[in-house]
């Protein structure tokens, strides 16, 4: 009970403060009702701009455009051909989503920099077409004469009823993003949009959430063009200019860019902001930029952000209490007969430089292998292309059996490989509880079998703290813990002592070896012979991209071939 | 107009663009992210030459100093407020901040201003120079010899002296930078104030024959940002050599076809580039590995 009202503290509050951001207006009769109309139009526009934005962390430069796309379907369809609303709104939904679809395939790959740059060429193209296509759009000085929004012949007045209508479709599409992004997948979008390869790597399809935000983003925006064509009765090309998707994504960035009634609160004060400074005049857009600008600096979660975290402070709940632990299904075992892993000519080449040179490697059910190698041997391209990260030119990986080079690291993840980086990749700004959850591949088991794994790694001392301030041995064994919650065939580690203490590196090595015991299979790169020579069963030695010596460990690192490559050649004799 | 007048216009264009490209890139390798308010920095600088001109009832190229000194200025300032407290933010942090940094500018200039298009100062004068059968723009050929000269100026600054050396050293590796004692975000600032102090003389350049007016920062900025795109991203010389291309293509279609053509076959062209060739056309400088 205490728990729900906390929760619905943050809401409450926002609603509190938009009310007394719009009541002096809403009081003044039918100027309020507009202002407040438009106000939701807006918020539909800036909650499909948060899937986009604010949760897959794209600046997709192009919500304007899709806004404006969206009005003149409405508005072309309505006045040429005389379409009803039941028709011309779905039609004013699809197109933008349709566009967004057909150029989501080339640009949502592109790294930032590109996405913007591609979305908003997008966005001048269609300025471009509305000026100039005056047959259809009626060019510079718009297409006149949109009547009002009516369904099925059912006419909605302009005032309290499109009123009503606007914020209906501002609570379901709420409820929808709501749905898309609340709870554990705010979690799931966050380590996307700060770090996709290890979102990737946690068996998450990075490029199925950008594209689902991306065309919610557009039908949003269309919906939201659409009402703004019936309310404003004119559709010109200003809903396709830059101002439209800078009101947008201030909305946003000031409301709170993750939290659905950021979206509705920015709305709401920003609409109402010019008039609360009328009296400036032409200033008041230099006050809005620096209000944006100021938000960006000192409160980058937004008023939502911000006032969540006051309440926090103000009334501090219990802590929850830890999830019971629960031990997740064994996975199916893999016949001893048959290597999990196998690499056959596996070749990697990075322009002139053959990082993986025709590499024959089996790792066998059950084992613990260690591979080592001097820096620049290639033991971490081995790692990445075993995983799905580096795609290799020549060769075949098979797991189990089964081809996965070529595959995204998401689907290799998903079958069963996970692995750990050489800095661990962690939410650092997330407890270690919900950072382990991630890997939990079923949504409702996660804390349950995330809390296992923290029992299993000695880690439920620190399930509350945040990740970013623990030292390095715990970091590792937390992403250790993550990736033992994805429940892998295979265990990846690339070079899991380093950086670590003495000490560290027992307390690591006794969990490797309990994992192994109980029949995880486990492959460790390593540049420290010593900390892997203890540890493995078996020994792999890299040079150069190739494999020069391999067998139990204490053969292997009597070598001469292993000895002369960390040691440089005319250490062999006194060795041996 | 004959091709070679036509010619010389296009050059000067793209030279001008060209300035704006390189201050583009490089506060863009100082950063790692992209200055929104490039293009209104150049729509400041060309608001200082009125200004300036106003004023002083100088020719453009005396108040060039002027411009160039107090330019720095804004670009140590536009830093200050909005890249360094956000650099350790994703980059999309600094895109949105120099987003809000642009629309200050851009409206306090038509709060100033108004909206209306206004004429900077001429270089040397204009008329036109008889070179044997050619009458060729003065403005036009002062303003690619500006733009050449600013450009070896830049370019002998960061290839021959110790201030370029560590400009660069701080923009390639500032974690490795600052061990070897360079101080990183002085060099930042540096960078910034070079950035604004190209923007302010390409401001200026090209206030006379195009005229400025308070929105014409974000075309700039994004004609730029193209440039950039396809001279291969971080790379100076490819970034001025794509918007030298730019300013040429722009004239020549806009002449032969139309300003509208010119600008639709622009965005088409770096769709597609983006399209089929990501890295852009000489390639990207830096690479990202895992």
């Amino acid at each position: 009970m205490r728990d729900a009202l906390r929760r619905s503290l943050v809401p409450l509050a926002s609603s509190l403060l938009a009310l007394a951001a719009t009541a002096p207006f809403v009081a003044g009769g039918s100027y309020g009702i507009r202002l407040l109309t438009v106000a939701g139009i807006y918020a539909l526009l800036a909650l499909g701009y948060q899937l986009v934005f604010g949760h897959a962390g794209a600046l997709s430069l192009a919500q304007g455009a899709f806004f404006g796309i969206g009005a003149y379907a409405t508005g072309i369809l309505a006045v040429r051909l005389g379409l009803d609303g039941a028709l011309t709104a779905p039609a004013s939904i699809l197109l933008p989503a349709a566009l967004a679809a057909l150029v989501a395939a080339p640009v949502l790959r592109l790294e930032s920099h590109y996405f913007a740059l591609a979305t908003l060429g997008l966005a001048q193209l269609a300025l471009l077409v509305a000026i100039n296509a005056e047959a259809m759009t009626g060019g510079a000085n718009g297409l006149p004469g949109v009547p009002g929004l009516a369904l099925l012949g059912v006419a909605v007045a302009k005032g309290w009823p499109l009123l009503a209508v606007v914020w209906s479709a501002v609570a379901a599409v709420a409820w929808l993003a709501w749905r898309a992004t609340g709870g554990r997948r705010a979690l799931v979008f966050r380590l996307l949009r700060e770090d996709p390869i290890a979102a990737e790597a946690l068996g998450i399809d990075t490029g199925r959430l950008r594209f689902g935000a991306f065309l919610f983003a557009a039908a949003a925006a269309g919906l939201a063009g659409a009402l703004h064509a019936h309310l404003l009765g004119v559709v010109s090309p200003e809903v396709l200019e830059f101002p439209v998707l800078v009101a947008c994504l201030s909305m946003v960035v000031i409301g709170g860019r993750a939290r659905v009634a950021g979206a509705v609160l920015g709305a709401m004060l920003l609409v109402h902001l010019p008039e609360a400074l009328r009296d400036i005049g032409a200033w008041y857009m230099v006050v809005y930029g620096g209000v944006l600008l100021a938000v960006i600096v000192f409160a980058p979660n937004g008023i939502v952000g911000a006032l969540s975290r006051g309440l926090d402070r103000l009334v501090p709940g219990a802590p929850a209490p830890l999830p019971v632990p629960v031990a997740p299904p064994l996975p199916a075992p893999v016949p001893p007969s048959r290597p999990v892993l196998s690499l056959r000519g596996a070749t990697k080449r990075f322009g002139g430089l053959t990082a993986l040179d025709a590499v024959d490697l089996d790792v066998a059910a059950g084992e613990m292998l260690g591979i080592i190698g001097p820096n620049g041997s290639g033991k971490t391209t081995l790692v990445n292309v075993m995983s799905g990260l580096y795609r290799p030119e020549a060769g075949v990986v098979l797991l189990a059996g089964a081809r996965i080079d070529g595959e995204p690291p998401f689907r290799i993840a998903r079958a069963g490989v996970a692995r750990g980086f050489q800095a661990p990749r962690l939410i650092d700004d997330a407890g270690v509880l919900d950072n382990v959850a991630l890997g939990v591949r079923e949504h409702d088991a996660a804390p349950g079998r995330a809390m296992h794994w923290l029992r299993r790694l000695g880690l439920e001392d620190v399930a509350r703290r945040r990740c970013g301030d623990l030292p390095g041995g715990l970091r590792r064994r937390v992403e250790i813990a993550r990736a033992m919650a994805s429940a892998p065939r295979l265990l990846l580690l690339d070079e899991p002592a380093a950086g670590l203490t003495p000490q560290e590196q027992d307390t690591l090595a006794r969990a490797l070896k309990t994992l192994n015991g109980e029949g995880v299979t486990v492959v460790v790169v390593e540049h420290a012979v010593a900390f892997l020579a203890a540890l493995s069963t078996r020994l792999v030695c890299l040079v150069e991209g190739r494999i020069v010596a391999e067998g139990p460990p204490g053969c292997v690192v009597r070598d001469p071939r292993v000895v002369a490559a960390y040691l440089g050649a005319r250490w062999q004799g006194t060795e041996a | 107009m004959t091709l070679l007048q036509l010619g010389v216009d296009g050059v000067a264009l793209g030279a001008a663009y060209a300035l704006v490209a390189a201050g583009f890139v490089l506060a863009l390798n100082a950063s790692r992210a992209v200055n929104f308010a490039h293009g209104d920095m150049v729509m400041a600088g060309g608001f200082l030459a009125v200004v300036l001109a106003g004023l002083m009832k100088l020719p453009g190229i005396v108040l060039l100093p002027f411009a160039v000194a107090l330019m720095a200025l804004a670009g140590v300032l536009l830093a200050a407020v909005a890249y360094l407290p956000l650099r350790r933010q994703p980059v999309v942090a600094v895109f949105v901040s120099t987003i809000a940094a642009g629309i200050m500018l851009q409206n306090a200039a038509t709060a100033w201003f108004g909206a209306a298009p206004r004429a900077g100062p001429s270089l040397v004068g204009g008329g036109v120079v008889a070179l044997g059968p050619f009458a060729l723009g003065r403005q036009a050929l002062a303003v690619i010899a500006v733009a050449a000269g600013a450009y070896v100026g830049l370019h002998l600054l960061l290839a021959r002296t110790q201030l370029g050396r560590r400009l660069r050293a701080a923009a390639q590796d500032p974690a490795m930078a600052a061990a070897l004692g360079i101080p990183v975000t002085a060099m930042t600032l540096v960078a910034f104030a070079l950035s604004a102090a190209l923007a302010g003389i390409a401001g200026l350049l090209l206030s006379n024959s195009f005229f400025v007016t308070p929105t014409e920062g974000g075309n700039l900025m994004l004609k730029a940002y193209i440039a950039a795109t396809i001279g291969g991203w971080g790379r100076l010389n490819g970034a001025a050599l794509g918007a030298l291309l730019i300013g040429l293509f722009e004239t020549v279609a806009a002449t032969l076809v139309s300003q509208v053509a010119a600008e639709a076959l622009l965005y088409a062209a770096l769709l597609l580039i983006l399209l089929l060739r990501p890295q852009g056309l000489f390639g990207e400088i830096a690479g990202s590995r895992a």
